[in-house]
């Protein structure tokens, strides 16, 4: 692997469209499978909790926090499977839960920024990279983006609704 | 049993639209990223690379990362990484700015799916990544 490059690209043999187009619908195979395997079971079982009082009382415990970046206590549980599984696991949770547009905006900022941790903090440090730090930034950037984007919000609606409404770029 | 079976529905047509994205996307990026344009591309953002304190020998990592993600695009971000012997500095700003902005392409689509504003999500996601990684390279000086 210590072969004389050009500048800035790894010299590995270019394959060829139809070799390119195998490995990309492969890939996109195995990750659709991994994309039912996590979505299913999370969303039926999300979905059919939000019938019990079950899901009510434990997203009352994290009300308070979860407010704090505009959203319901249930997204609480969106964050834990975004945290320790990936992106489709959180999205499985939030689609139940029927939030407003400005609530999936929100998750999706912070999960964005924030998610599958354990692995990618893996990926990270193997590369040399301090994952631990790494990893502690993102759920900082998580929280701070989010805080951001709702004071952004706010203001974009008091502008855009208030009197003193913009007239629009002209 | 009609409420788990419309959730079970449901969560397939969930599943479904979300692979309708995956699969394409994939496929089509697999195929562009042998182009000329796309290996030349490390010449025209340099400028901006340096802006947040990044050399050009992370390019390939730093890009891999933003359009793929860390997971999808390890093999290459880990590989590039050694080859070029990224110093302690680059690897800590490429990991801040692809911790705050990977993955934007499929994490965003798949968020528009269920409804949330795309364009907020990107450039929350870019403003903070460039914010943080050019904040923190002027504070780290070069060794």
């Amino acid at each position: 692997m210590s072969e004389p490059e050009a500048a800035g690209v790894p010299d590995t043999p270019v394959p060829g469209i139809p070799e390119r187009i195998r490995t990309g619908l492969s890939a996109g195979v195995r990750t659709s499978r991994k994309i039912i395997k996590v979505t299913v079971p999370l969303y039926v079982g999300v979905a059919l909790l939000k019938e019990t009082p079950v899901l009510d009382r434990l997203g009352h415990l994290f009300g308070p926090v979860m407010g704090l970046f505009g959203l319901p206590g249930e997204a609480a549980f969106a964050f834990v499977a975004a945290f320790l599984i990936n992106i489709y696991a959180a999205i499985a949770v939030i689609a139940p839960l029927h939030l407003t547009p400005f609530q999936v905006t929100q998750c999706g900022l912070m999960m964005g920024v924030a998610h599958n941790l354990v692995v990618e903090g893996g990926v990270l440090s193997s590369t040399g990279a301090r994952g631990g730090v790494l990893t502690l930034c993102r759920i900082l950037v998580c929280c701070a983006g989010g805080l951001l984007l709702r004071g952004m919000w706010h203001l974009w609606h008091a502008v855009a609704s208030g009197p003193l409404a913009f007239p629009g770029p002209s | 049993m009609d409420a788990l079976l419309a959730a079970l529905l449901e969560a397939l047509k969930l599943s479904g639209k979300l692979i309708l994205i995956i699969v394409p996307l994939v496929t089509v990026f697999e195929v562009l990223r042998h182009l000329p344009v796309f290996r030349k591309a490390g010449n025209l953002v340099e400028p901006a690379m340096r802006g947040v304190g990044l050399t050009r020998d992370a390019a390939i990592p730093l890009f891999t990362g933003i359009f793929l993600g860390i997971v999808y695009g390890a093999g290459i971000i880990i590989r590039v990484a050694q080859q070029k012997g990224l110093s302690a500095r680059d690897l800590f700003l490429m990991g801040l700015f692809l911790a705050t902005c990977h993955s934007v392409v499929e994490d965003i689509l798949i968020f528009m799916v269920i409804g949330g504003s795309g364009p907020a999500i990107f450039s929350m996601r870019l403003g903070l990544a460039v914010l943080l990684t050019g904040l923190t390279a002027r504070v780290w000086k070069k060794a």
